[in-house]
This record gives C-alpha cells, structure tokens and sequence, in this order.
C-alpha cells in the first residue's frame, strides 16, 4: 500500500497524461467557444464538425445546418465556402441551389461547387480547399462510405483545420459511426415546423434537432432545438423526448475520457 | 509498297526505292504490276492514320523551329515545311541544321530528302527531285530551270499537258509566254511557277501557334521522371516570369511541351482565373495536372528538351503586397480554384450564375469558376421560398390528395411512401413563350382573297402555355422533411396527374 502524498501524485501524473492524450485541438476548441445561456453557440472556426442524419433524405436539413454554422464563419479576410460532393452522388442528394442559396440568406457568389469524379480527390479537394486562407469553411457531402474516408484521413484534416482557422463539416448519413478525430460530432434531425404566421396548413419557419454525440461544449448540453433566420440561429427549448425516439436503438456514449481508455489500471 | 482504290481499280499509291528500281511506278495498276513482280508485297493505304502519324512528326519538328506545318498541297501527308529564318544560328549554320534533322531522321529508320531555299515551292521541287541541299538565293535559277516540271507541285493533267508540248524542264516553260499557258493550264501553273522562283508570296499555315515568349531546355542525356520534368518545369517557370516581369505582362494560359526523342510531342495546359508570372504557382498548377495523367504519361526513351509557353499575356502592373489589406483574398481565392481546376477538370470547380428567369431550373446556371463573372445579384422581383438544394432532375412521385384538386396528401417517393401534414402552394409557373421558338396564335388566318398574298406566316408549331405549365407545392411530411414538388400541366378530370419532386427545403 503505497503512502497517501504518493498516490496523490500518481493522481496528478494520470491527469497530466490524460491532458496530453486529449486531443490538443478539441482543448483549444472549449476556449474558442462563446456561449450565453442555453442558447446554440457561436462555435469558432478551425474545427473538423461530422454532421450525420439518419437518412438520404434529410439531406436539405443537414446542408442548411452546415451552411448556416458556415455563413457565421465568413469574414472579409474569408469569403468563400466551398461545398463539395461526389460527381456521381448529385441525382440522390441534388445540388446547392442559387436563388434557394438566397433566399436562405447566403450569398451564391460566396459559395464554390466543386465536384470530384472519386474519394481521393475529394479528400484532396478538401484538404487544398482548408488550407487557403481566404475560405471560411469546407462542406463536404458524403453520401457514401469509402474505405479512404479512415481515422487517418479524419485526423489529417482535423490537424489542418485547426492550423489554418477554416471550419470542415463532413455531412455523413446513415446510423454507422467509424472512429474519427473530428472535434464534434452533431446528430441533425428535422422536425416539425413551427407555425406559419397566415397559414395553418403551410409549412412555417424551420426547426432541426440537433444533438452533441462528440466534443463538449462549455455548459455539457448536448441537445439543441434550433430554428434558422437569415441573420442566425434561434435556439428554442427542448422538449422531452419522446419515449419511442429512443427505444429503437441504444443511447450513443459520450466521448469517454482519455484517462478511462488509456488501459491503466484504475483501481491502484 | 502501298495501294489503293482510285476510279474503281486498285492502283499502287506509293513506291519504294526497290520497286522502282524493279520498274513500277505510282499510278499503275495493282493487277499489272504482281504480273511484273510475282513475289510483290503490297498493303492498302491509310490516309487518315499517315496523316494522324505525319501530324506527330510536324509537332515533333517544332523543337527545330517554332513554325512547323504539314504541305498538303499535293497530298495529305509526307512533306514538311520549316520556317527556319533567324533559327538556323541556333544549330550552327544552314548546312549543319539541314544534315542534324536529315541524320536523325534517318537514324530512326526513314528514307528522307530534304532542301534548303528561298522558296516554299523550290524547296519542294529541289528535295523531290534533286540531292538535298541548301540553296542561296543567287543559285536558285540555274537549279530550278534544270529541274523537271514535275517539281513544280502540278496537278497530273497539267504535266500530262506539258509533256505533250515537249517542255521537259521549268527552264524551258519560263520562257514561254504566258497568257497562252493560263489560257491552256490555267492560273495554277503560274502561281507555281512564280512561287517556286519568289515572284509571288507563299505562306505557310503553321500547326501549332506560335508563342511568342516561352522558355526551354535542351538535355544533353534524354530524362524520363515526371519529378525532373517538373523541377525543369520550375526553372523555366522562373526564367519566363523574370522576362514577364520586365515587359509588365502576365499570361493566363501556359502550355508545356515535351518533345521525347522518338519524335513525340506530349502538351500540357494549365489555365489560370487572373493574369500571373508566379513560378510558384504555375509549377503547383503543372504538377497537379500531371498528377491526372499518371496513367497516359509516357517518357518512352526519354524527353529532350522542354519547352515552357505562355500565351493569352496581356498587362499587368506590379502590386505592393500589403500585410493588412484584404487585396490578396480574391487571389488567393482565384489560385485555389486554378489549383482545384487544374486536377479535377474545369468543369468540377464551379459558381453559381444567376439569370433572370424563374423557370427554377433556368434561373441559376453553373459555371466554372475560372470563367465565372459578377453574377446578377438581385433578380430585382421578390421570389417566393426556393429550395436548398436542387435535383439535377425532377424525380417522378406519385401523390395522392383528399380532392382531386386539393393539397397534396401523401407521397411515394423512391419506394418510401410520405405522409404529408402541412403543404402550401400552388405557385404557378408557365412556360416563357419569349424564350421559346413556337409561335403565339393571336388571330386566325382567314383565307386570302383573289389576287392577294397570303399573310407571312412563320413555320413554327403552336404554342402551347399547357405544356409548359406547373404548380408548385412546398409540402412538410410527419418527420418535418421539407419538399419542393410540381404537377406538371393542368389538372383534369379523369387522367391521372403527373408529379415530379424538384428541391429539398432545409
């Protein structure tokens, strides 16, 4: 039984350690973020953010989350977002559209399609796109798994975001989660409307669910409801759950803590 | 030996040095000429592929000089021209340069002749016709009068015409008067006679167009590797833009040219959004379009001389780089999608270009972002909600609704049915009857009356507003999805309407 000042500083070495081990990006990234209330934050740039959605279909919600976080990131030294996609891939998720650009309250001038014929290039597109320093943030949607989209190429564009202060959000669909080292990781959902104004049958102003599966904001919340104004997001309270939400499949871990997952004994 | 099919027998094209010697010649039938030469061998000829495999040759012959063209005049493939004025220093003399490109030819295998000359038309007539040779223009006469007509590059009726008169030589037509010989011959003799001794310009079409600045690189051993082609590539990048930095002119396209020793010529171009002399960036624009034709890129025994062009040059002024101004943004913006464009292709790096219509297809365009000008900003009418993204096209849905006419109720979209819980529209769109080619019908034509011309009407089918015409509805289904769909045409009673879904709302 070792002495107590001893276990003490064995304490305080594990904590050293697991420091280290957290990665040094997401550290910063608890810094960088302005929050007041329970209201969605201003999240800075120079993140890797994976967006997933359940379904193909969702596809417009998840563009406009990723737009919306990106047009907070524009700034006259960085005026461009560049959104890119498989060329193959556009019939199934369709293109950004122009006029709906504006009409979302993004410039379509501000906005660079690039279209790639396969991954590599893809991951090459994004990876030349974030190092420019006149891009604010990069979309790329991925509507397909690739065995080239691995923990090493994730962790290589989470390294140049956060060199270089540009924002990726990778726009991923389906349940699966591969290991990643991007610094958040959101779950989007549409949900109803709210109500329009004039119109009780129309669809009215739009909500998205959206919850926190990886990375830690200041407060800990992990849910959001979020509406969409042209000038930025509203943040509404969250309702319960509904039970059968989540009786289909088990609850997501949070993001366990370097110093559980190092292998160390925990119990010395 | 070579033949083929001319006026409906097979006729031998070209000859080599050994069936002539055996007595057969161009023109004469293939029938006739296996019963002189039983053991003959003879292939059909392939103009195109000659002349595809001569083109080569002319690109290759450009390391010689910068206007190279293929003379066509007599058939499409087996002369080259050269324009070597102010070249032949470079390989130290006429006669030096005449025997470099002579010997290597050779070396490679090939029967060639070859004359230097005032003329276009002496030099055909004396390397067809004469031993290779540089001929000065004091010279030219003596040596063109001894020579046959036949290198005058006539046709083969006007040296039938000229042997039946007994003119054997150009020196004996010359002196003949000459209204008689065009009335007989036509001009075509003599502007051949006059191109031929220089008393009439001739000009040459070269086949790759001259740049007139470029830089480039003789390799006394021939090198292989993409990676030295590319630090080559950096050098003179380096040379070509202190030389576009003294005369204040930038260039928007560059080409590299890499002339391999078996007389190929591999080209690259790289297009750049805004004038630039940047080393820097055109090797980076190089090497990612190198990177796209790892497959196609072939060294074969080796490339020995490089060339660098530039060509679209026009000003540009030095600029101060500013530590704190936003100047740079727009070019550093503008080289990402040089970058970008140079490995994916042009058309994968694109903008939107908005464009007054409001059919929804129509109103935004997508350009390559090189290419891309101040897009329209406003369309200056307020335009109800539009999607977020657009399906490239719309897919076909079949919709139920409570009334035939009614708000859209439910949705089967790709095998998933939708149930639709709040729904908006119609938006009627129609058909732009000012873009379209058919014509409006305002007032029946009635019949002419006697002696009357019928009124001018245009041959244009009607037409036809329904055709055109679609509602658009901006339906939410139970989860909260949000889609764009349209009827396409008017709905009537007792056929089934046609639904298509266009966008996704965000």
């Amino acid at each position: 039984m070792p002495a107590p000042d001893l276990q003490q500083r064995l304490a305080a070495l594990r904590e050293t350690i697991a420091d280290i081990e957290r990665k040094p990006a997401l550290a910063e990234a608890r810094v960088l973020v302005e929050q007041q209330g329970s209201a969605f934050p201003v999240l800075a740039g120079g993140l890797l953010q994976e967006i997933f959605t359940d379904e193909r279909r969702n596809a417009g919600a998840l563009l406009g989350f990723a737009l919306a976080q990106a047009k907070g990131l524009l700034t006259a030294q960085r005026r461009a977002v560049i959104y890119l996609q498989l060329a193959d891939e556009a019939q199934k998720l369709g293109l950004p559209y122009g006029p709906g650009l504006l009409s979302f309250g993004l410039d379509p001038d501000a906005l660079v399609l690039v279209r790639a014929a396969n991954m590599g290039e893809l991951l090459w597109a994004v990876e030349e796109a974030i190092a420019c320093r006149a891009v604010a943030g990069v979309v790329a949607d991925i509507g397909s798994h690739s065995k080239l989209l691995d923990f090493t190429a994730s962790r290589r564009l989470s390294l140049r975001a956060a060199a270089t202060g540009g924002s990726i959000f990778m726009l991923r669909y389906g349940q699966g989660r591969a290991a990643s080292a991007a610094h958040l990781r959101w779950r989007l959902m549409p949900i109803h409307s709210a109500r329009s104004r004039y119109d009780a049958k129309a669809p009215g102003p739009l909500r998205w669910r959206a919850e926190l599966e990886k990375g830690a904001l200041i407060r800990n919340q992990t849910e959001f409801v979020l509406g969409w104004t042209e000038n930025g997001f509203t943040t509404l309270p969250a309702q319960r759950r509904h039970a059968n939400r989540l009786a289909g499949r088990a609850a997501l871990p949070r993001t366990v803590p370097a110093a559980l997952a190092d292998g160390l004994s925990q119990t010395a | 030996m070579l033949y083929e099919p001319v006026k409906g027998g097979l006729r031998l094209a070209e000859v080599d040095a050994e069936a002539m010697r055996l007595g057969l010649s161009a023109g004469q039938n293939l029938a006739d000429a296996r019963a002189m030469v039983p053991g003959l061998t003879v292939r059909e000829m392939d103009r195109p592929q000659l002349e595809a495999a001569f083109a080569d040759f002319a690109d290759w012959h450009s390391n010689a000089s910068p206007l190279v063209a293929v003379m066509n005049e007599v058939s499409g493939f087996g002369n080259l021209v050269l324009d070597i004025t102010g070249v032949a220093h470079l390989f130290g003399g006429e006669r030096p340069m005449l025997r470099l490109l002579l010997t290597r030819l050779r070396d490679l295998g090939y029967t060639v002749a070859g004359a230097i000359a005032p003329t276009i038309g002496a030099a055909w007539g004396i390397s067809h016709f004469a031993r290779s040779q540089v001929v000065e223009a004091g010279d030219l006469e003596n040596i063109l009068d001894a020579l046959p007509v036949h290198a005058l590059r006539l046709t083969p009726v006007q040296i039938a015409g000229l042997t039946q008169m007994g003119l054997k030589t150009i020196g004996q037509l010359r002196p003949r008067p000459r209204k008689p010989l065009q009335a007989r011959f036509g001009l075509s003799l003599l502007t051949r006679l006059d191109q031929a001794y220089g008393m009439v310009e001739e000009r040459m079409t070269p086949r790759l167009p001259p740049a007139e600045r470029y830089a480039e690189r003789r390799f006394a051993d021939p090198i292989g590797l993409m990676d030295d082609v590319l630090m080559t590539c950096h050098d003179l990048a380096i040379q070509l833009a202190i030389r576009l930095e003294a005369e204040g002119q930038g260039g928007q396209a560059f080409h590299l040219f890499l002339y391999r020793v078996d007389h190929k010529v591999m080209t690259l171009s790289v297009n750049s959004a805004r004038l630039t002399r940047d080393p820097q960036h055109i090797t980076k624009l190089f090497a990612n379009r190198s990177e796209r034709l790892e497959g196609e890129y072939h060294a074969g025994f080796g490339i020995d001389m490089i060339r660098l062009a530039v060509s679209s040059v026009s000003e540009l002024d030095a600029v101060q780089l500013g530590a704190f101004s936003h100047q740079g943004v727009a070019e550093d913006l503008d080289q990402l999608s040089d970058r970008m464009s140079s490995r994916l292709g042009t058309m994968a790096v694109l903008k939107t270009q908005l464009v007054a219509s409001h059919i929804p297809e129509q109103a935004a365009r997508l350009v390559p972002a090189l290419a891309a000008n101040d897009a329209l900003r406003d369309a200056g009418w307020p335009v109800p909600p539009r999607p977020l993204r657009l399906l490239p096209m719309p897919e076909r849905v079949a919709i139920n609704a409570e009334v035939p006419d009614g708000l859209p109720a439910s949705m089967i979209w790709r095998r998933d049915s939708y149930k639709i819980e709040k729904a908006s529209g119609p938006e009627r769109l129609g058909a732009e009857w000012w873009r379209s080619g058919q014509r409006l019908q305002l007032v029946p034509p009635r019949p002419p009356k006697k002696g009357e011309t019928p009124p001018y009407i245009p041959n244009l089918p009607q037409f036809d507003p329904e055709a055109g015409t679609r509602d658009y509805f901006v339906v939410e289904d139970a989860t909260g999805r949000r889609f764009w769909i349209f009827r396409q045409g008017f709905h009537r009673a007792g056929e089934p309407a046609v639904w298509y879904l266009h966008g996704f709302f965000a």
